[in-house]
C-alpha cells in the first residue's frame, strides 16, 4: 500500500490533470441542445452526418434519431475516448517501466518489496484511475446535461463506463507491452502503436460497416455499448475480461524478465562515430530518431484525414453540415475549409512535438548534460538557442513532408479546385503558429524553467478555440485570436499572409527573449 | 610569485536566503595540484560551478585563467576540462560518440591521447551509455577531460565510482597532466588521494574558508601523535616531565597518548627513551587529522 501511495504521490500531476481535462469535456453536453435552432435543422444535420464518410471515420456512426445526447456521445465521446487512451499509455508507462529506468524503483526493491509488488501497485493505480474516470465522466454528464434531450442516467453511466474501460483496456495492454519493450520510451511507442491500430480498426469497422471489428478495438466500445441509444451493459463485459487477461499476462511476463530490461533485449554496442562540431549538430543528432518517428506518424495521420474528406466536401456543396464538422468547414469553398481543418489538426500535433522538444532542453539542464556541454567552451545561450532552432527546423521538415505527401495523394480522392496547392499550403502554413508555441516554450525554459510546464497552455487554448470554439459559443473575435486559424487560402485571389508574418515575428522574438533570459540566470541543476 | 590560474577573493554565492558560499578565497598557481576539501554541502560544487561560469557570483572577485567566468564563460571553459561528481550522459549514444561530441564541440582534440586513455582506464567505448555503470560513465568523462588539450582540469569528486586499480590510473593521469604543465583543482573526499597528489589544499566548511596553504606547512603546524607504555612505578614522575608547553597529555591506565608540536617531538621522545618506556610510536600529522579536526569543529 505504501508503494502504491508513493507512486501516486510521484505522478500526482499526470494522474490528476488528465481526468480534470476529460471530466471538463464531459460537461459540454448542453452545447448540443443549443447548436440547432429547430428540430428540422437538426434532423438534416444528423442525416448528413450519418452518410458522411469523413465524420464516420473520425467519430464513428451516429445512431438514430440523433438526439443531442447521441450527438454528444458521437463527437465529444470520440475525443474523450481517444484522450483517455492517450492518458492510459502515458500513465501505464509512468508507473511501470519509467520508474524502473530512472532507478528510483531499484531503491524500493532493496527495501524488502516483493518482485511483483511494484507491478501490482501499478495495476491498482490504473484500475483506480479507470474508476475515477467512470464516475467523474458520468457525474459530469448528469450534473450538466439534465435538461438535454435524450439524456438518461443509465446513458450517462454507460458513457462513463465506456471512457473508464477504454482507459483500463489500453492501460492493461500497455502494461503488458511494457514487460516486453527494452526501454520505457519504446514501451510508450508500442502503446501508441496499439492506439493507432485501435483507431484504424474502429474507423474501418465504421466506414466499411464491418460491425464485428468494433468488438476487437478498444476505441470501438462506444459503438458496441451505444450510450444514450441502447445502453448495452453486456457489451462492457468482453472489455473487462480482456483487461483482466492482459493484466494477468503482464504479471506472468513480469515474472519472466529481469529488472530494468524487457523480454526483448536491446543491442548495446555500436562502432558508429559522431561527426558534430556545433551544439546545433549535436542536438539535431540527439533528436534525429524522434523527428523521424513524428514525421512518419504525422504524415500518415495527416494524409489519411485529408483523403477522407471527399464525402464531407460533397455534402457541404449540396447543403449544410452542422455541428462540429460544419463549424470547422466554415462558409467558404468546402474543399478549402476541409483542408484548412486538416491543417489545423496537423498543426496541433506538430505543436505538441515542438513543446516536448523544447522541454527536453530543461531536462538536459537539470540532469547536468547542459553543464557538460557548456564546459567545452560553448556559450551560455547556445544550448537553448540550438534546441529552439532544431525544433523550428524539425517542425518545418515534418510539415513539409506531410504537406507534400498529402498534396500528391489528396487530389486523387478529393474533388475540387487547386487541391494539391491548398493541401500543401494549409499544412505548411501552420509553421508560424508552431513557431509561436516553440517561442513560448523557449521563453519559459530560458527565463523561468520552474514554470516550463505552462508551455502547454497556449497549445491547449488555441486547440480549444480551433476545435470547439463554435460549439462552446466563443465570440468570433476571440476565436480569430487562435494561432491555428490564421492560414490564408493560397488559391484565393490575393492571400493575406500578414498574420503569418506577425506570428513568425512573435515566435522569433520569443525565442530571442528566451535565449537572452538564459544568460541572466544560473544553470539549474538537480 | 607564481601565476594564479584560479584567483577567487571574498566569493559570496546566495540562493535566495541560503548562503552556499560566504566570503571564500581560493588561489591555485600554475602547475599545481590543488586539493579542495570540505564536508558534504560545504559549498565545493557551488564554487566550482561559479568557476565554470554556470553560476554567477553574488559578490566577490573571480578570475579563472585571467578572465571573469561570469562574463567570458566560453573563453574560460574552452581551456578547462571539467569532470562533475554525478555524471549523466545521453543514454542512446555510445561512449565513443560522447567523446566525439565533446571533442567536436571543443573544436580541438588529441585522438591518440583519447585512445591511450580509454585503454588505460579499460573503457570499452563501443557500448551504449545506458549499459555503463557509474564508474564507466565517469571514465568516459575522465578520458575526455585528460585527453582534451586544456590548461586547467577541474575535477569534482572524480573517482567516487572507480575501483582501486582505476584509482591508480587516475593518479598517474593527474601526475602526467602536471608534468605537461597543466593545473589541477581536485575536489575529493578520498584523503589518501589528496595527500598523494596535492601540493596545496583549501579546506572549506559551511561556505567559509577554514584553512588554506601548502600541505607540508600545514603538517608542520599540526601535532604529531606519540604513544607509549610507561613503567608503572615511574609513571607519575615521567608524566610530570612530559607536561611541557604545547604538549597535550592523555594518560590511560598504562599507556599515554600525546599530541606533540613538531619542534618538541625530539625532546618528548628523549624523555620516553630515558624512562625505558615500551611500545613507543610516533605518527606525523596527516591530512586525516587536519580534516577531522575541522569536521569535529563542525559537529560542535
Amino acid at each position: 500500500m505504501t508503494l502504491t501511495r508513493l507512486l501516486v504521490r510521484r505522478h500526482r500531476l499526470l494522474l490528476a490533470s488528465w481526468p480534470v481535462l476529460l471530466v471538463a469535456l464531459c460537461s459540454t453536453m448542453t452545447a448540443y441542445q443549443d447548436t440547432y435552432a429547430t428540430e428540422a435543422q437538426r434532423r438534416t444535420a444528423v442525416e448528413l452526418a450519418q452518410q458522411n464518410p469523413a465524420t464516420t471515420l473520425l467519430y464513428g456512426r451516429l445512431p438514430d434519431p440523433g438526439t443531442p445526447a447521441q450527438l454528444f456521445t458521437w463527437e465529444i465521446g470520440g475525443f474523450v475516448t481517444i484522450l483517455a487512451a492517450i492518458m492510459a499509455v502515458l500513465a501505464a508507462v509512468a508507473v511501470t517501466r519509467a520508474v524502473e529506468d530512472d532507478g528510483s524503483l531499484e531503491l524500493l526493491r532493496g527495501c524488502g518489496i516483493a518482485p511483483l509488488q511494484p507491478l501490482r501497485s501499478a495495476l491498482i493505480i490504473l484500475a483506480a484511475m479507470a474508476g475515477v474516470l467512470t464516475t467523474g465522466c458520468a457525474a459530469a454528464i448528469m450534473a450538466s446535461g439534465g435538461q438535454v434531450e435524450g439524456m438518461t442516467v443509465a446513458g450517462a453511466a454507460a458513457f462513463g463506463a465506456v471512457v473508464g474501460l477504454t482507459f483500463l483496456i489500453v492501460a492493461a495492454a500497455t502494461v503488458a507491452l511494457a514487460q516486453v519493450a527494452p526501454t520505457a520510451g519504446q514501451a510508450r511507442l508500442l502503446g501508441f502503436t496499439v492506439l493507432g491500430a485501435s483507431f484504424a480498426v474502429r474507423a474501418f469497422a465504421d466506414t466499411e460497416h464491418v460491425d464485428v471489428l468494433n468488438w476487437v478495438s478498444p476505441l470501438g466500445l462506444r459503438a458496441t455499448v451505444e450510450p444514450f441509444t441502447d445502453d448495452r451493459w453486456a457489451a462492457l463485459l468482453p472489455a473487462l475480461l480482456t483487461s483482466a487477461v492482459l493484466a494477468l499476462t503482464a504479471v506472468r511476463l513480469c515474472a519472466r524478465r529481469e529488472f530494468g530490461t524487457g523480454l526483448i533485449r536491446r543491442h548495446d554496442t555500436s562502432t558508429s562515430r559522431l561527426r558534430v562540431h556545433t551544439t546545433v549538430g549535436l542536438i539535431a543528432r540527439l533528436t534525429r530518431s524522434s523527428v523521424l518517428a513524428w514525421t512518419v506518424a504525422v504524415a500518415a495521420i495527416g494524409t489519411l484525414f485529408a483523403t477522407m474528406g471527399s464525402g464531407a466536401v460533397e455534402q457541404q456543396r449540396d447543403g449544410e453540415i452542422g455541428g462540429f464538422l460544419g463549424a470547422q468547414l466554415g462558409t467558404g469553398d468546402p474543399a478549402a475549409g476541409y483542408l484548412a481543418y486538416c491543417g489545423t489538426l496537423v498543426g496541433i500535433v506538430v505543436s505538441a512535438f515542438a513543446i516536448l522538444s523544447i522541454l527536453a532542453a530543461r531536462r538536459a539542464e537539470e540532469t547536468g548534460l547542459t553543464g557538460l556541454v557548456l564546459a567545452t567552451g560553448v556559450r551560455r545561450w547556445t544550448p537553448v538557442a540550438a534546441h529552439a532552432g532544431v525544433t523550428a527546423a524539425a517542425s518545418a521538415v515534418i510539415l513539409t513532408v506531410t504537406g507534400v505527401i498529402s498534396a500528391m495523394i489528396t487530389p486523387a480522392v478529393l474533388d475540387g479546385d487547386d487541391i494539391a496547392v491548398r493541401s500543401l499550403g494549409y499544412t505548411i502554413g501552420q509553421w508560424p503558429a508552431i513557431t509561436v508555441m516553440t517561442g513560448c516554450a523557449t521563453l519559459l525554459v530560458g527565463a523561468v524553467p520552474r514554470l516550463a510546464v505552462l508551455a502547454w497552455l497556449p497549445l491547449l487554448a488555441s486547440s480549444v478555440l480551433a476545435m470547439l470554439g463554435d460549439l462552446l459559443g466563443v465570440p468570433e473575435q476571440v476565436q480569430d485570436l487562435g494561432f491555428f486559424g490564421q492560414v490564408p487560402d493560397v488559391a484565393a485571389e490575393n492571400p493575406h499572409a500578414g498574420a503569418l508574418l506577425l506570428l513568425t515575428t512573435i515566435g522569433a522574438v520569443l525565442i530571442l527573449l528566451g535565449t537572452f533570459a538564459v544568460t541572466r540566470r544560473d544553470l539549474r541543476t538537480e | 610569485m607564481t601565476e594564479l590560474v584560479v584567483d577567487v577573493a571574498a566569493l559570496v554565492k546566495r540562493f535566495g536566503v541560503f548562503t552556499a558560499v560566504d566570503g571564500l578565497d581560493l588561489r591555485v598557481g600554475r602547475g599545481e595540484v590543488h586539493g579542495f576539501l570540505g564536508p558534504n554541502g560545504a559549498g565545493k560544487s557551488t564554487t566550482i560551478r561559479v568557476l565554470l561560469g554556470l553560476y554567477r557570483a553574488t559578490s566577490g572577485r573571480v578570475r579563472v585563467l585571467g578572465h571573469d567566468p561570469a562574463r567570458r564563460a566560453a573563453e574560460v571553459t574552452a581551456r578547462i576540462s571539467y569532470v562533475p561528481g554525478e555524471v549523466t550522459l545521453w543514454p542512446n549514444l555510445t561512449g565513443q560518440e560522447i567523446l566525439d561530441a565533446f571533442a567536436g564541440l571543443r573544436g580541438r582534440r588529441d585522438a591518440d591521447a583519447e585512445r591511450r586513455l580509454a585503454d588505460a582506464f579499460a573503457l570499452d567505448p563501443r557500448r551504449l551509455v545506458r549499459t555503463y555503470s557509474k564508474g564507466n560513465r565517469q571514465k568516459v568523462v575522465l578520458v575526455a577531460a585528460f585527453a582534451a588539450p586544456t590548461d586547467l582540469l577541474i575535477l569534482d569528486e572524480p573517482t567516487s565510482g572507480l575501483d582501486p586499480l582505476m584509482e591508480e590510473v587516475f593518479q598517474q593521469c593527474v601526475r602526467d597532466a602536471v608534468a605537461a604543465g597543466r593545473t589541477v583543482l581536485l575536489s575529493s573526499h578520498i584523503l589518501a588521494e589528496v595527500e598523494d597528489l596535492c601540493d596545496t589544499v583549501t579546506i572549506i566548511k559551511d561556505g567559509r574558508l577554514v584553512e588554506s596553504g601548502r600541505l607540508a606547512d600545514m603538517r608542520h603546524l599540526a601535532a604529531s601523535t606519540v604513544t607509549a607504555r610507561l613503567p608503572a612505578e615511574q609513571a607519575v614522575m615521567i608524566l610530570q616531565q612530559l607536561r611541557q608547553p604545547g604538549v597535550s597529555v592523555d594518560a590511560g591506565i598504562d599507556t599515554v597518548r600525546l599530541a606533540v608540536p613538531r619542534d618538541r617531538v625530539g625532546t618528548v621522545l628523549a624523555v620516553l627513551v630515558d624512562a625505558n618506556a615500551d611500545d613507543i610510536t610516533c605518527t606525523p600529522a596527516g591530512l586525516e587529522d587536519l580534516f577531522l579536526r575541522h569536521y569535529e569543529v563542525a559537529a560542535r
